[in-house]
């Protein structure tokens, strides 16, 4: 693998943030380089929250994905999907929560869109609002086949308090499970 | 054994790793986006290392609580943004006369005054030069990728303590937020690298620290020692009481310009990227960049390259004092010259000053957000 850039969005306290300080740690992890940067708006709590992961095999450079480059996207909030989908390149990713982002009719001949509740699987499913982030996790894993599991799992769970390793490895498994079923019903 | 260890990590918690692992032992802050995590770094840091890390109830109060660490002898931090330092102009006008060292980082956001508070900016590069009136020489360097987050820092701390004066560490939102790998010393390498400030051990009745060589900075004794001498934001004597006698004056503040300007070569530090291989030639590019913004220099350089199109890299460390000569070299040398900042002409008219050329191309971005790879292609293509 060379470069992966994905791009993760919400608003600000879903928790975006985390899921790409995991890559990255999984890529350094590999012997690989990974970086993570976020931009958020001074309205911490609310405000569009955009982060960019680049996973390379040669040293990363420029902090931000190049607008234009992106492969994969994944948005929980309109606001933040409407704001940045043009990063995203022709014919690549993306995966938006149904209830909470509204892609056009137009969007959906630029890029292959897959729907999956991310925040409803988290909710009611894992029983923890807060394993969203690692939902998104496992679907970008899932469908970019980025990191190998084990690593990208070990990591995550490096980076979460011990008390919630079975929720985040659920989570992990049914943010899998839903890209899967997502990709089977595409192919 | 390695005297170097891999850390996934963000350049703000770099910042204040650096500053525990050189010695720093007390933090007076307040925070402000984006150098909060520096703050909030160092509460966890500095109390398991028998330090103390402050949150004051403003900016000013923190700077002042700093620099009375300062005095007493300690090793002492203070992180701010622009807001933060406008606010800290009038203390660190008095910690420069007073002689006490202190660093100072700076994680830049857009301005004037509150500005665009979680967005990228380099707009301090000239007002860490003269942050408070009168004349006195700035120390200012400038972090450009992670790793330098903690290297910068630590060497500010060195310095601080050879010239004896606050040092000014810029990093910017987007360094300051980055997060990933970075490659930095071990704590051990720090350590044995540290020298501490000087201190005077003859006769207390011998001792008067600002009297010193013509280019050597003042030699303050830790407090509660068995020194006895005085601080004060005035013309100070030997001993640091006011004085208006005109050749005490004249020669205290001509000193605090000599023990800078005639020891730059202690201070000057640059990386020269891919210009081993410049020759003068036309057509050949020289992009002078600093801070996050070189990172997109050095990939605009990769495109370029790749390209047909000869171009590197020259970034100044240390921005203040400037490196004159070498930036005289390269501009002598290679006629096409671009200088990209997030900000207006800022370290541009430096780079004129210094190369007695009004024909140096620049990129300039205010509005908050990164200049990208792209862009700089971009400008070379159109202006060369």
């Amino acid at each position: 693998m060379s470069k992966t850039l994905m791009r993760f969005t919400g608003v600000g306290g879903q928790g975006v943030l985390l899921a790409g300080e995991i890559f990255a740690a999984a890529k350094i992890a590999t012997g690989g380089e990974g970086l993570k940067t976020a931009t958020y708006t001074s309205q911490v709590r609310g405000g569009p929250t955009v982060v960019d992961i680049q996973l390379d095999d040669q040293e990363i450079y420029y902090p931000y994905a190049n607008d234009g480059e992106i492969g994969f996207m994944l948005s929980v909030a309109n606001v933040s999907y409407n704001s940045f989908k043009d990063g995203v390149q022709p014919g690549g990713t993306i995966v938006v929560d149904p209830n909470l982002v509204h892609p056009t009719d137009e969007d959906r001949k630029m890029w292959k869109i897959f729907e999956i509740p991310i925040i409803t699987i988290a909710k009611e499913e894992v029983g923890n609002v807060i394993t969203q982030s690692v939902v998104a996790l496992a679907i970008a894993n899932t469908m970019m086949n980025a990191i190998d599991k084990k690593t990208l799992v070990d990591t995550m769970l490096s980076k979460v308090p011990a008390k919630v390793h079975a929720a985040n490895l659920k989570a992990y498994d049914l943010g899998e499970k839903y890209a899967l079923e997502a990709m089977a019903k595409i192919a | 054994m390695a005297d170097t260890r891999e850390v996934i990590s963000s350049g703000n918690h770099l910042a204040a790793l650096a500053s525990a692992d050189a010695g720093c032992r007390f933090m007076g802050g307040y925070p402000i986006t984006p150098s909060s995590e520096v703050i909030e770094q160092m509460s966890d840091l500095l109390p398991k290392r028998g330090g103390s890390c402050i949150q004051m109830e403003d900016e000013i109060a923190a700077v002042a609580a700093a620099i009375g660490a300062g005095m007493a002898g300690h090793r002492t931090l203070t992180a701010t943004s622009g807001p933060g330092i406008s606010l800290k102009a009038e203390n660190l006008g008095l910690a420069q006369m007073c002689e006490v060292p202190l660093v100072v980082v700076n994680v830049m956001r857009g301005g004037p005054s509150t500005g665009l508070p979680t967005r990228v900016s380099q707009g301090d590069v000239r007002q860490a030069k003269n942050p408070s009136h009168g004349d006195y020489r700035s120390i200012t360097l400038c972090a450009g990728n992670l790793s330098e987050c903690y290297t910068e820092v630590v060497r500010a701390f060195n310095l601080a303590d050879r010239f004896m004066q606050p040092v000014f560490v810029l990093l910017d939102e987007t360094i300051g937020h980055m997060h990933g790998k970075a490659i930095i010393p071990t704590a051990e390498a720090v350590k044995a690298g540290i020298v501490p400030r000087k201190q005077f051990d003859g006769a207390p009745e011998d001792y008067h620290p600002y009297e010193c060589e013509h280019d050597q900075p003042a030699v303050l004794n830790k407090m509660f020692t068995g020194y006895r001498y005085h601080f004060t934001g005035l013309h100070h004597d030997k001993n640091g009481f006011p004085t208006e006698e005109i050749e005490t004056c004249r020669k205290l503040i001509q000193r605090l310009e000599d023990k800078v300007m005639l020891h730059t070569d202690e201070l000057e530090l640059n990386e020269e990227f891919m210009l081993d291989d410049m020759t003068g030639e036309e057509g050949e590019v020289l992009i002078i960049a600093y801070g996050s913004v070189s990172l997109a220099a050095k990939e605009s350089i990769r495109h370029l390259r790749a390209a047909g199109i000869k171009a590197g890299l020259f970034r100044p460390l240390t921005l203040w004092p400037s490196p004159e000569k070498a930036i005289k070299k390269y501009t002598d040398m290679i006629k096409n010259v671009l200088c990209v900042e997030l900000n207006i002409r800022q370290y541009t008219e430096e780079v004129e000053r210094v190369s007695s050329r009004l024909d140096i191309q620049g990129l300039f971005k205010v509005n908050g957000r990164p200049i990208s790879p792209h862009e700089i292609v971009s400008k070379v293509k159109e202006v060369f």
